[in-house]
């Protein structure tokens, strides 16, 4: 109960910083646009519509997600160490994972925001049809996707803290989730040596439940296969987190200087 | 029981630099330190930058762990159970680092609130009590990236103090706040201790701990070269009273005249723009005043002050800087 | 001499206090492996939507990627300056600004084309796209001229730093605009009309369209045209950008803002 609450606190008042923050909020918004409207103008110059058309607007709506988390996932620690409050963090009674995941799982939150300004984007300015068979199945699949993805980025988060320059890896992490996660190239497609990678991936998981909803299909597999990695990906963070932390205190590496 | 104790601790470092060829270097923070403190005292580690204060700090809450020996916080070990420690501790540090500039003062306390687990009933209550305590009311919506260094120094006050902790580290405090703020800061820590917190503050500024410690120890090079009271480190140190002789124009042979009367222990000279200042350690009890006068001759002579040592004296003498 | 001191000296070594980005952990992820994910995401992309070809989004995206250095380096070389608090000594000092502002630009010409040169060739190998030996020469020359351009609008950028707190979104927003609008991924005449017509006047543009032409084996005499536009662009850009540096400084020092822009 209480660590509900903690979650949800910590999540909130995470969500308002991010909110404040250019880089976080204006650019976390802006950039999954960018790159959704040059999908959708490439959807349009080949001509696609209906089912496809609505496929990738989905997929490119939800590639949003991941683009909040993956870059700020692993500079959000860095930026903690600099202002001094990371030790702060380490120095609570409170578990370390357990501050940590409300944090990314804000990141997600924000990209969830990106996802509607998408869908809302592609059918406003490209004129697609946002038709969603099953709504209901739509908004779950969503939620489980959007903290499978934060627990991702959690995994992310405590495996850089100790690395300064863990931005640009996980800036870099953006683009081959997006390319081998079924957002919007069939996993059917790309080599077989680089199926078993995505099926270890949340993001294949809730990307294909989500799109299973939109389309009217059972989403109930591809669900369950998402939570299960999200709580594989916190347990392993867990033990990664107490590791990192003795080590830090071994090495005197929490504080910047 | 003492409420920390501390026994011959050490830390060491280890830096490398370079990527391909690593050069290691270590360095030893803290080399064998012990001491204790009671509960409901105030105790001060008084020393100048590097001395291993904060090295100190960082051990006895957690965030560091020894190289050897051992640290217990009311009565835990601070390695096997750190997490009874950071229940019972808080912790402040000097500097306008350690808080989140977007949020409002208020929700700075909210979240370290949670994260100390001050039950959710009491939390409206008792940050409404520390803001009033450390004179926020009425700005606590702001948000802290508009906050003055004082204002962010006593809202790390107030952040330490959330959960009601026994013991509470104070790590240079008042490192760059005004001397109102600081005197305001001091206050506020006497009136904790009354309240029976124990307390173990670093600083750098003398008259700080002369005037809230109710012990000292003098940390420099990693070492603790000397500790007690306020009182104590200045009699142990010094030998007595300081004469200072302000003259125009000291005459071959007098400092050598005023270093052979009974009672003097040194004599040295500073210039002081057209004076030199004579200033003259004197065996406790002995009066050497007039003395020194009539070795002077017709060189002419300013102020003359006889004053207690104080304990930049002492602490000058012990961490061995001119 | 002594400007050409400052042009060369000054700027490489500002360029190297300034961009702190100069460490393997983030050269690799940045310059090397983000362009290739890019080139192989979108040419996936472009085989399931049935547009395009891989040699398309590879030049397209190879040559964007020539912007992260342009734009970023030179964001953090000039408005780095402000964060560290040296703007005001830079500005006190008698050196003449075309060459102060000027040589912090060459080192980045080098690194964009560092960065669109190995985007091109890895990526050709892994989407296996024929890049006949004859258009190497040409295409490394229009590359070099895209870049120089790029780096133009960069020092628009970087003036605009001075002005506003989050570079780092700045230069992000501006790479986003560059990959719509510049027919990075998307045909020039599958773009609205008014689209096509903000493009023809952004740097990356006609440098990315002679590159696809150089690639498919046009001589250079046939792509002159793009190939001077571009410059000429990167030319009108150097321009603005000097004329904004020297209006914020001026009026800096008239309204007694030199500490706080």
């Amino acid at each position: 109960m209480s660590t509900l609450r903690l979650v949800l606190v910590t999540w909130w008042l995470q969500l308002k910083i991010r909110s404040r923050s250019a880089f976080d909020g204006l650019l976390g918004l802006l950039w999954p646009l960018f790159f959704a409207t040059t999908i959708f103008l490439m959807y349009r110059a080949s001509g696609a519509e209906g089912s496809a058309l609505l496929s990738a607007a989905v997929g490119a709506s939800v590639m949003g997600i991941w683009s909040a988390t993956s870059t700020s996932a692993s500079f959000t620690l860095q930026q903690e160490r600099r202002q001094g409050t990371l030790e702060l963090l380490v120095a609570a009674p409170t578990p370390f994972p357990l501050l940590i995941f409300p944090v990314t799982l804000s990141m997600a939150t924000v990209g969830a925001y990106s996802m509607i300004a998408t869908l809302l984007w592609g059918r406003f300015v490209f004129g697609i049809e946002i038709a969603v068979a099953n709504p209901l199945a739509f908004v779950l699949s969503t939620l489980v996707t959007v903290v499978g993805i934060g627990m991702l980025g959690f995994l992310l988060a405590i495996s850089t803290v100790r690395y300064r320059s863990a931005w640009a890896i996980g800036a870099a992490l953006e683009i081959p989730v997006w390319l081998i996660c079924g957002f919007l190239i069939p996993l059917q497609v790309l080599p077989v040596w680089v199926r078993p990678i995505a099926w270890l991936l949340a993001p294949t998981w809730g990307m294909s439940a989500i799109r299973a909803a939109a389309e009217g299909r059972g989403v109930l597999a591809d669900l369950l296969a998402c939570i299960a990695l999200a709580i594989a990906y916190g347990f392993i963070g867990m033990l990664v987190s107490r590791h990192m932390l003795n080590s830090a205190r071994r090495r005197a590496t929490l504080a910047l200087s | 029981m003492a409420v920390i104790e501390v026994k011959d601790l050490t830390r060491t470092f280890r830096s490398s630099k370079g990527l391909f060829r690593r050069n290691a270097r270590e360095v030893e923070a803290v080399r064998g330190i012990s001491f204790s403190v009671e509960r409901g005292e105030l105790f001060g580690l008084l020393g100048p930058n590097g001395a291993g204060k904060t090295t100190t700090i960082k051990m006895l809450i957690t965030l560091l762990l020894p190289t050897t020996g051992q640290a217990s916080v009311l009565g835990f070990d601070v390695v096997a159970h750190p997490r009874e420690v950071r229940r019972r501790v808080g912790y402040v540090f000097g500097g306008d680092r350690g808080l989140y500039d977007r949020l409002s003062g208020l929700d700075n306390l909210r979240y370290f609130a949670e994260l100390y687990a001050v039950p959710p009933r009491e939390q409206r209550t008792r940050i409404h009590e520390l803001l009033e305590l450390v004179g926020l009311t009425g700005r606590e919506k702001e948000r802290v990236e508009g906050y003055s260094r004082g204002m962010r120094q006593r809202l790390h006050i107030a952040r330490g103090l959330l959960h009601r902790p026994e013991v509470l580290f104070l790590d240079e405090p008042s490192i760059g706040i005004d001397p109102v703020g600081a005197r305001e800061l001091r206050a506020t820590v006497k009136a904790l201790v009354e309240h029976g917190t124990t307390v173990l503050l670093t600083t750098h500024y003398m008259f700080e701990a002369d005037d809230l410690c109710d012990r000292i120890a003098v940390i420099a090079g990693g070492q603790i070269v000397s500790s007690g009271t306020p009182d104590d480190l200045k009699q142990r140190v010094s030998s007595g009273p300081v004469v200072e002789v302000e003259v125009y124009g000291v005459l071959g042979g007098v400092v050598d005249r005023v270093q052979g009367l009974p009672g003097v222990r040194s004599v040295v000279v500073e210039e002081r723009g057209q004076a030199q200042v004579l200033l003259v350690h004197v065996e406790p009890g002995a009066e050497v005043t007039q003395a020194i006068m009539s070795c002077l001759d017709d060189a002419r002579v300013g102020r003359v002050v006889t004053r207690e040592p104080t304990l930049e004296d002492a602490y000058i003498e012990l961490v061995g800087t001119p | 001499m002594s400007s050409l001191r400052i042009f060369l000296i000054g700027g490489l070594t500002s360029y190297r206090a300034l961009f702190t980005w100069l460490t393997p952990w983030i050269l690799i992820p940045s310059f090397i492996l983000g362009p290739i994910f890019q080139i192989l995401f979108f040419a996936y992309v472009g085989r399931t939507a049935g547009v395009g070809s891989d040699s398309f989004f590879l030049i397209g995206n190879a040559v964007l990627y020539a912007s992260i250095p342009c734009l970023f380096a030179m964001s953090n070389t000039i408005g780095g300056e402000r964060q560290h608090g040296t703007l005001p000594l830079l500005l006190a000092s008698p050196a003449h600004r075309i060459p102060l502002f000027l040589g912090r630009a060459l080192p980045v010409i080098i690194n964009g084309f560092g960065v669109s040169a190995v985007a091109l060739v890895v990526g050709a190998l892994l989407l296996q796209v024929p890049l006949p030996l004859a258009s190497l020469a040409p295409l490394a020359l229009v590359v070099a001229v895209a870049t120089f351009s790029c780096t133009g609008l960069g020092l628009v950028t970087a003036a605009l730093a001075l002005r506003v707190r989050e570079t780092a979104v700045l230069a992000n927003v501006v790479f986003g605009i560059l990959m719509i609008f510049a027919g990075v991924n998307v045909p020039l005449d599958a773009l609205p009309s008014w689209m096509g017509s903000v493009a023809a006047w952004l740097p990356l543009t006609h440098g990315i369209a002679a590159a696809r032409e150089v690639a498919a084996g046009a001589s250079l005499v046939s792509i002159r045209t793009d190939l001077l536009v571009e410059a000429g662009l990167g030319a009108l850009y150097i321009g603005i950008g000097l004329a904004m540096l020297a209006w914020f400084e001026r009026e800096a020092r008239r309204r007694a803002t030199l500490e706080t822009i």
